[in-house]
């Protein structure tokens, strides 16, 4: 039992790893503008067809990496700047935007289908050497994969903490009216705000597609059920619980791999998603309750 | 007209009264309550995978030559399963209300539905024994087929009669909710939730009616396809076919009964059956894509230009109180005034 639950906390490590980086920029970005972004995982999938054809030229997966981290940040600043913001300077409130993003969803989506057809894909990369640590089997990509992780949870704890950017960030994920009175460009704090989750989320589609042995189109789509677990389980809106969140939503869904069947990784996060509605939903009452409306 | 043609015509017929029925459960979600229920297909998918179980009889092992296994087979006669499904989709709907509809924020509310969605593909993919796993449901048989003897074409005619006369039960059902106290009450919550809940209304309550309402209805157009089809399987309701209704309730006009009869009439139905002429090109599955990438540009085009869509929601008036003549008291100062 414990030769199969030792390795499978490891994979857990792993797949934590991936999940903090994505589920920090999907709470990191609707903290601060309020619009849940649909979209999130075609934009993760998008950029891990950055790093494939960027692998596939014959070029580095750090390269990569970069390349689809660049991808995420620029698509999402793009995306909101004539996309989202339109729609709702023209007067969309909640209700329709989350129409619009998940429109966008399936356009990004079918795009992706359109341009590169329905095959697997799967990175160019050197064989990765494996590495045993505690009864531990890790490859050198996903000892890679956990560095990347923790210096981009660094590197925002750094950001919210330490400099004028996260803390005009944190003020305006509070209240965006008051944030502007204060002097604080919220349009700039706003795009930077896209800039910074893009790029997670493109880091987090290229480090996810290393992880796995191939990827389609919908790769991204379906982790967005341990996303929004992690989101919420962390509470929306909060990178640090997202972190935690990510690391116990990653290691349960990987014991109940080895447990139980692969099949139910998704399952226990969906599990622990509905728990966290039924038990504690004080962290997500409705607009009404707390009185925000989207940002822009 | 041609055998091929009216083939041809009475499919799409079905599919439409299929479509219709399906707008109309949602809109009483979306439109008249508010609900963006982002996981409206899967009570479709219930009520197929019921009436598709209820008509197949019980499952034949394999070792006995049967192909495809599932729980709870049963040879029922012909309206039945088809109310069965109904029910099935109504109790779905009741178990997902009982965490999805809790006073969420309406971003929350969807963003839970689409995952909801997307875990209900996976399980019932993944648990093979449930309803055969990917490969799906075969050989349904088809209602009355056995009872009516009818040419091939006859019984196509025979089961558009059938489509229609559930549209009509459905509308009568959606009209009566949509202009009944109640749908008032829905639209006055779906509007302004905190002066709905002000004046005592139980909020949770009504959307939870309005939920449950719009599962029974999609899981009576789930049983009327698959009884037509007489084939289910999770490759038909991933979670973007649910935005394809959405899309036709926003095309037609969100809230009102005969506008969305229209967006089915346009979206589902002219809007994807007209690729079938335009000559094939590309990959294989590159017209499907395109056909997707259509569909979300055309609701961000009328969400852009048309939020009302093509028949908006009759504004309702009320009469103004007449001159000098003041709010009346509830209770008259003067019995005999």
């Amino acid at each position: 039992m414990v030769s199969t639950l030792v390795p499978a906390i490891g994979f857990g490590i792993v797949t934590a790893s991936i999940l903090a980086v994505a589920g920090v920029g999907f709470t990191l970005q609707f903290g601060v503008t309020n619009i849940l972004n649909l979209a999130y995982g075609d934009i993760m999938t998008a950029a891990a067809f950055v790093a494939y054809l960027v692998t596939s030229a014959g070029l580095s997966v750090w390269l990569a990496l970069a390349a689809g981290a660049a991808f995420g940040s620029v698509f999402s600043v793009l995306l909101n700047r004539f996309v989202y913001t339109p729609f709702v300077r023209r007067g969309t409130r909640l209700f329709g935007m989350i129409i619009v993003t998940i429109a966008v969803s399936l356009i990004i989506q079918n795009s992706l289908l359109a341009i590169f057809g329905a095959n697997f894909f799967s990175l160019q990369m050197p064989r990765p050497a494996s590495v045993t640590t505690a009864g531990m089997v890790f490859t050198t990509a996903q000892l890679g994969i956990i560095g990347i992780a923790i210096a981009a949870m660094l590197a925002i704890h750094l950001l919210l903490r330490y400099t004028k950017l996260g803390k005009a960030m944190r003020a305006t994920a509070t209240d965006p009216e008051l944030a502007r009175s204060c002097g604080i460009a919220t349009d700039r704090v706003i795009d930077l705000a896209w800039a910074i989750s893009g790029a997670l989320c493109g880091l987090a589609g290229v480090i996810l597609v290393i992880n796995v042995t191939s990827f389609t189109d919908t790769t991204g789509a379906q982790f967005l059920i341990p996303i929004v677990a992690v989101a919420v389980l962390g509470g929306i809106g909060q990178p640090y619980g997202a972190m935690l969140a990510a690391l116990v939503i990653g290691i349960a869904s990987e014991l109940a791999a080895a447990i139980f069947s692969p099949e139910y990784k998704d399952v226990v996060a969906f599990v622990i998603l509905v728990a966290v509605l039924i038990a504690r939903p004080q962290g997500i009452l409705s607009e009404v309750a707390t009185g925000k409306e989207v940002a822009a | 007209m041609s055998v091929a043609w009216q083939f041809y015509i009475s499919t799409v017929l079905v599919y439409l009264g299929v479509d219709v029925i399906a707008c109309w459960g949602l809109n009483l979600q979306f439109g008249v309550a508010g609900l963006i229920n982002f996981a409206f297909i899967i009570f479709q998918a219930a009520g197929a995978y019921t009436a598709a179980v209820l008509t197949l009889g019980p499952a034949i092992p394999a070792a006995k030559g049967g192909f495809q296994q599932y729980v709870g087979g049963a040879h029922w006669p012909f309206p039945l399963p088809i109310l069965a499904a109904g029910v099935v989709g109504g109790l779905l709907a009741l178990l997902v209300g009982s965490f999805g509809i809790r006073r969420l924020r309406s971003d929350y509310e969807a963003m839970v539905m689409l995952v909801v969605s997307l875990i209900a593909t996976s399980v019932v993919t993944n648990q093979v024994g449930l309803v055969n796993g990917p490969n799906g449901l075969a050989l349904v048989p088809k209602p009355l087929a056995s009872i009516v003897s009818l040419s091939p074409i006859g019984y196509q005619w025979l089961f558009v009669g059938i489509t229609a006369g559930v549209c009509v039960c459905v509308y009568w059902l959606v009209h009566i909710v949509t202009s009944s106290p109640l749908g008032r009450t829905l639209r006055a919550v779906r509007d302004n939730e905190q002066a709905a809940a002000a004046l005592g209304k139980n909020v949770t309550g009504l959307r939870m009616i309005a939920f449950v309402l719009g599962g029974v209805i999609a899981g009576i157009s789930g049983a009327i396809l698959v009884e037509f089809i007489s084939a289910w399987s999770p490759g038909s309701w991933l979670y973007p076919e649910t935005f394809v209704y959405f899309t036709a309730v926003i095309v037609g006009g969100l809230g009102n009964n005969l506008g969305v009869m229209v967006g089915a009439l346009l979206v589902p139905v002219v809007f994807l059956e007209a690729t079938r002429f335009i000559p094939q090109f590309g990959p294989p599955g590159f017209i499907d894509a395109l056909q997707w990438i259509v569909v979300g540009v055309l609701a961000l085009v009328f969400l852009w230009f048309w939020p009302r869509g093509v028949i908006p929601e009759r504004r309702r008036r009320f009469p103004p109180a007449a001159e000098g003549e003041e709010a009346q008291p509830l209770m008259p100062a003067k019995a005999g005034r």
